[in-house]
């Protein structure tokens, strides 16, 4: 196959948008269509301080670095969750981590559960009715609470991750299927700020996830590869597979369902939030961060719980 | 003499005819091409490539979970 710009050999086939590309093609293009993006859904400017949280995946890395090759001022927040399971799995991709930062001169802010909190995930997660058989639904509040708190605390103007449109078509297939109104209405790519709350934008909804598969090793950044143990079997992997054989009969099936949601969100096909949907926001007395509880926020409970 | 490869997705290895193209192979491995990258001696390749005979292939899985 031929590079659909300067006719080399091609190394990814990009079947949704009919095109083939080079390495120094492709390299260049993928940045080139997230600034674009960026840009036309007003995500952030080149003033603004973002800060993009890192798993270690393929995703946050690439995130991290395309951000840096368009000039952007962004730092990482790798949160330590503790997840071992036999493979290592957070100080592997902790390390990993470390290392892209170190080796770009990069400023990382590190969260440790177990020593800033005394608890690690697992353990955390096993001791709440939330994350009893499986510690997922603990880990998203954990991550949400500390990206929030770094984000506010450090003065960033905004918070960015790395969910790619694989996540996002899955989520939106999840969300779908249970007919979960309020998730749907809140579900975009960006998150304007409000009452505490950063604002939190998803510069990569555009790419499928074997885009940055490829955009990672053709960069030569070493990631983790091994999934999440927990997310093993997962329902949202069990979504990916399924819309990846939708993809295959029909390419560009996965990018259509996300973005003409988008676009029929925009024209009103969905009712605007309304103060049901959207819950008055409060401060946790505790931790000082908004919730819609009355009291101490989910973090702060499951937190006082575990003591 | 029958003349195969080898093509590895995670710890497996499966044996493939050469001389057909990538995209052929994984439609026989029932692996869809949406969840992998194939890479040639560190290099990546499209599924349109022949397989050469004794070569080993490697699929990287794209797909992370969570």
């Amino acid at each position: 196959m031929k590079c659909k710009k300067c006719g080399g050999k091609a190394v990814i086939n990009m079947r949704q948008h009919n095109m083939g590309l080079c390495k120094d093609d492709f390299l260049q293009w993928l940045p080139e269509q997230m600034l674009k993006h960026i840009e036309k859904q007003k995500m952030f400017t080149p003033d603004e301080k973002i800060l993009v949280a890192v798993s270690g995946g393929k995703d946050s890395l690439a995130l991290w670095d395309m951000l840096q090759i368009l000039g952007y001022q962004a730092d990482g927040l790798y949160i330590a969750l503790g997840i071992d399971e036999g493979i290592s799995y957070s100080s592997e991709s902790q390390r990993l981590t470390e290392e892209f930062a170190k080796a770009r001169d990069l400023n990382l802010h590190v969260v440790n559960m177990t020593s800033d909190y005394g608890i690690d995930l697992p353990t955390l997660a096993k001791e709440t009715k939330r994350g009893r058989d499986k510690p997922c639904s603990s880990c998203g509040l954990v991550k949400r609470h500390e990206m929030n708190r770094i984000a506010r605390d450090f003065g960033y103007d905004v918070l960015a991750t790395g969910h790619n449109l694989d996540d996002e078509a899955a989520t939106l297939f999840s969300n779908t299927l249970q007919w979960n109104g309020d998730y749907l209405i809140r579900q975009h790519p960006v998150l304007a700020e409000r009452d505490g709350l950063a604002r939190k934008v998803k510069p990569l909804f555009r790419f499928y996830e074997r885009e940055m598969a490829a955009y990672t090793l053709l960069r030569g950044i070493e990631y983790i590869y091994d999934e999440c143990p927990f997310a093993e079997g997962s329902t949202s992997t069990q979504y990916k597979e399924l819309l990846n054989q939708l993809e295959h009969e029909h390419p560009g099936a996965k990018i259509h369902f996300f973005t003409k949601f988008l676009s029929a969100k925009k024209k009103g096909l969905f009712a605007e939030p309304t103060t049901e949907i959207v819950p008055e926001l409060h401060i946790c007395p505790s931790c000082g961060q908004p919730t819609s509880a009355l009291e101490l926020c989910t973090f702060c409970r499951m937190m006082e719980k575990s003591k | 003499m029958k003349k195969t490869s080898t093509i590895i997705l995670r710890d497996k290895k499966y044996e493939v005819k050469a001389g057909s193209t990538l995209r052929v192979a994984l439609r026989r491995l029932e692996i869809l091409p949406e969840s992998v990258i194939c890479v040639r001696e560190g290099e990546l390749i499209t599924e349109d490539n022949i397989i050469k005979e004794g070569e080993t292939i490697k699929l990287v899985s794209v797909i992370s979970g969570g």
